[in-house]
């Protein structure tokens, strides 16, 4: 019999133990090379450890809020790359794009050496963290619910960036801001009111959208606020039997002028009856970044008007 | 009365029927052989009007049968052909009771009448389905099939019968007696009958004209005792032939010769 | 009893057809009434009940809101998910007599893809003219029939496997241009992927909501009134020619009405699988093949259907919404699968 079964074993395992090993090897290699060429180490929103050099000037921001953030603390020039929907700052607009927050470019973001690319959910990391981590590039995890997270996130990239102070400085103006919305609204009642993201099909905001956090801060009383999920479809029947006082129209932002009109199942509530239906810039409300202090004070203006005079 | 003229259909660059014209009178029943490919199918379609010729007229009682409508037609003419793959089940009755449509009050609509029933259940008794009636197609055997697409055939009432191989699946019994409802119709009710067969015996026996056939085109065409010539048949079959008179009918019998 | 007599007995009567589809419509009064009483808000049942057989004439002690959910929100999508289903059982059910092929449906036939496309081109260039989603809905679905009969046309004829293959090879080529387009363009202007691919009646707009029950009865009505030629088509093209059907004349009749039917169906409601192909088997399954009586059963059966489907979707998840092709298909297919079995 030619074919020696035994000796094919033996050669086989072997084949095996050394394509294992040079793949082990790479591995070790690679986590080994982080911490020692990597002198920083910062855990990020989902819990990860993410080394990062001493000094960083190269940043791919994935998401239009955390590219109004890089430009906010000051180190819009450490931004080699962005997605099409930045658009805020104007000269976000000029930076290389690399693609959609959904699809990047993997290619283009490694052609563009950046040192850290900056991510807004995790959805998008399993993609491809491990081929940006073999070409040494550090994917940064922010997730924020809540105002309060948007603040970290905003000292986050400031240390990442080296722009610590400049980030803290913000971070109090705009704490302030919202505190000073906070104390506005002490004697105010809560209203009742809707988040319309799309009339067809209805979608509201749901428990773990970050706007229920804003219009809860903004005095709003959000008939969806405990509705599963974030982004839920929502029964047009509830929405009708909800009778909200008011309603918010998230619009004409990067939205556009879509979403300009009520609900069928909304138009005879006591908020479009009464004409308090409101339209604000989405770009404020969906990004959880600066700005979303400013889409915080327009609500919190249109629900409770006597409160700022 | 079915009457082709100078019937030619092609193929792309293939002549299937060349230069064909035959007549099918009352009470006349017509055999059709030849070797394969000769056209016969071919024919046979065109004279229903399934298949468009390429040159020459066909009249139906005097008119072009392109101008008449699918109902007139299939009200004088039907056809008895290889049955097609059922894909739905149903039952020989009902099957049966579809050669009924043509005569329904609207062309699309309608349900079946006490005639209609009647007229059904005769055919199944001729054809000797009587039994199996309620039995789904799918159950009977090929020849018993075979039986039921003939008493659809027969359900129409039509008066000018084309048969394309009608006893292919049939037992010698069922044969004879497929034939014989043929013959009785043509003698009865004066109906006309084409059918294109390999039995050449079968078709002596009970055929007043013979088309023999060859590429397409009319080799001879007559009585059996013309066309069941040796020399003709040599011709046409490439195959040496015997013939004599059957013993007990006198009819020509052919035996090929090997 | 002869085998002969058993059989006369057995086929459809008109009789057994007005029965039977008597039969369908109390169960489908009763579903819809029942579907009324259910939903994300709890109404009070007596009331509900008055309610809805007066016909919304009485407000039968019901609060404003309580009247408007029953009236304004929840009959009209019941209603229209009985056009819906209606409309595409009985399409489905007519492609399979006419194409021979128990798996035609206008989904696998490309037919609901192109209405798709049509009522995209329709949101795009005539956003604001209602009318012009069912209008370009019917073209494009007719144009996917054509495009796929012709395709599938050999030598040998359209015969159901090359229908099926073409069908698939439509439908895929659709499906990408469908995600295409949504990928590109603005979500504010153009609806959900979920519409397109899973269906969704959460759109039921009372303003244009007869159109689609117009057509669903009109279809079903001149399908019906084909069925004896289907029946024979159902036999073979050449079986019913020679029998004296217009074949050409039955074919063009089937393919305008079905792509109608499926046109209108997606225009307002997207693509809502499974029906077309679920519901006619059922059908024939309880009643037999005869066309006669097959095709209005499927409707009614498909009406039933969906509205249960419906009904389902949205209060499972309450306050939430399923789209209703998910209901559908999870119903669907573990169905399809035992039909499949059984035959």
């Amino acid at each position: 019999m030619f074919f020696n079964s035994s000796r094919f074993i033996k050669s086989l395992s072997l084949l095996l133990i050394a394509l294992l090993s040079v793949a082990a090897c790479s591995r070790s290699s690679a986590i080994l090379n982080n911490p020692s060429t990597n002198a920083r180490r910062i855990t990020d929103d989902a819990g990860r450890e993410v080394f990062l050099p001493a000094k960083v000037d190269r940043v791919i921001s994935l998401a239009p809020n955390l590219t109004e953030i890089v430009f906010a603390v000051g180190a819009g020039h450490s931004l080699v790359g962005d997605t099409t929907y930045c658009d805020y700052p104007v000269e976000a607009k000029n930076i290389e794009k690399v693609g959609d927050t959904q699809h990047p470019n993997l290619e283009r973001i490694i052609a563009l050496k950046p040192q850290v690319v900056l991510v807004s959910t995790a959805s998008q990391l399993e993609v491809f963290t491990e081929q940006l981590r073999s070409h040494n590039i550090a994917v940064f995890i922010t997730d924020p619910r809540d105002l309060e997270g948007v603040f970290r996130s905003i000292e986050q990239v400031g240390n990442i960036v080296g722009y610590v102070e400049q980030a803290n400085a913000l971070v109090s103006s705009l704490r302030a801001r919202a505190m000073a919305v906070d104390s506005a609204l002490k004697q105010s009642p809560r209203i009742r009111t809707f988040y319309q993201l799309s009339a067809e099909p209805l979608y509201t905001a749901g428990h773990d959208s970050f706007v229920t956090d804003l219009l809860r801060r903004a005095g709003a009383d959000s008939v969806t606020a405990n509705v599963p999920g974030a982004w839920p479809k929502y029964s047009a029947e509830a929405a009708l039997a909800a009778r909200p006082d008011a309603i918010i129209l998230p619009t004409g932002g990067s939205m556009g002028e879509g979403n300009g009109t009520v609900a069928k199942a909304l138009a005879s509530s006591p908020a479009a009856k009464s004409g308090r239906v409101y339209k604000i810039n989405d770009d404020h409300l969906v990004r959880p970044g600066p700005r979303a202090v400013d889409g915080l004070e327009e609500m919190a203006r249109a629900l409770h008007p006597e409160a700022f005079k | 009365m079915l009457e082709a003229r100078n019937l030619t259909i092609k193929y792309g660059h293939r002549t299937a029927v060349d230069n064909v014209s035959l007549s099918l009178e009352p009470g006349v029943l017509t055999a059709v052989i030849g070797p394969n490919g000769a056209g016969k199918s071919t024919l046979l379609r065109s004279l229903n009007g399934s298949l468009i010729p390429n040159s020459g007229t066909i009249l139906l009682n005097d008119k072009p049968l392109g101008k008449l409508s699918r109902r007139t037609v299939a009200k004088q003419i039907t056809v008895v052909a290889q049955e097609a793959e059922l894909r739905f089940p149903i039952t020989v009755f009902e099957y049966v009771l579809g050669g009924r449509f043509v005569w329904a009050n609207s062309t699309t609509w309608g349900w079946e009448s006490e005639r209609d029933l009647q007229v059904a259940e005769g055919v199944l008794e001729e054809t000797e389905l009587h039994e199996l009636s309620g039995r789904m197609m799918n159950e009977l055997s090929g020849g018993e099939r075979q039986r039921a697409v003939l008493a659809r055939a027969l359900a129409t009432e039509a008066p000018i019968l084309l048969l394309d191989e009608p006893t292919a699946n049939l037992d010698l019994s069922h044969q004879a007696a497929l034939l014989g409802l043929v013959r009785e119709r043509c003698n009865s009710r004066k109906s006309s009958a084409l059918i294109i067969t390999h039995d050449i015996n079968l078709a002596a026996q009970f055929a007043d004209v013979i088309l023999l056939l060859r590429a397409g085109q009319v080799v001879k065409a007559g009585t059996t005792q013309q066309v069941l010539v040796p020399d003709l048949l040599r011709e046409v079959f490439s195959v040496d032939v015997l013939v004599d008179a059957h013993p007990i009918s006198g009819v020509p019998r052919v035996t090929p010769v090997h | 009893m002869t085998s002969s007599q058993q059989a006369n007995q057995n086929r459809v009567t008109l009789r057994r057809t007005i029965i039977t589809l008597l039969v369908l419509v109390a169960a489908l009064v009763i579903v819809v009434g029942g579907a009324a009483l259910l939903g994300s808000e709890r109404l009070p049942v007596s009331n509900s009940l008055c309610a809805l057989t007066t016909l919304g004439t009485r407000q039968c002690g019901l609060t404003s809101d309580h009247f408007d959910i029953l009236f304004q929100i929840r009959l009209p999508r019941i209603l229209l998910a009985a056009a819906v289903g209606g409309s595409l059982a009985t399409a489905g059910a007519s492609y399979q007599a006419l194409l021979r092929n128990p798996l035609a449906e206008p989904y696998l036939l490309g037919v609901s893809n192109g209405a798709a496309v049509g009522t995209m081109l329709a949101l795009l260039f005539f956003g604001s003219l209602e009318w012009s989603r069912p209008l370009m809905a019917f073209a494009g679905a007719l144009v996917a029939t054509l495009a796929v009969y012709r395709l599938a046309r050999g030598r040998v004829g359209a015969t159901p496997e090359r229908l099926i293959l073409a069908g698939v090879i439509v439908t895929t080529f659709l499906s990408s241009i469908i995600v295409f387009v949504t990928t590109m363009m603005d979500a504010t202007r153009i609806r959900s992927f979920t519409f397109w691919l899973l269906g969704d009646l959460s759109g039921a707009n009372t303003g244009l909501l007869p159109v689609p029950i117009a057509v669903a009865v009109v279809g079903a009505i001149i399908l019906t009134l084909n069925a004896r030629s289907l029946n024979l088509l159902m036999l073979g093209e050449r079986d019913a020619f020679d029998l004296g059907v217009e074949v050409g004349r039955v074919r063009m009749a089937v393919f305008l009405i079905a792509s109608l039917l499926v046109g209108s169906s997606v225009a307002a409601s997207g693509s809502v699988g499974y029906v077309g192909l679920v519901v006619p088997h059922l059908t024939r399954l309880s009643v037999g093949s005869d066309n006669r009586i097959s095709i209005p059963s499927a409707t009614l059966g498909g009406a039933l259907f969906v509205i249960i489907a419906d009904t389902i979707a949205r209060t499972v998840i309450a306050p939430r919404e399923l789209p209703v092709g998910a209901i559908t298909a999870l119903i669907g297919a573990p169905l399809f699968i035992y039909l499949l079995k059984r035959v």
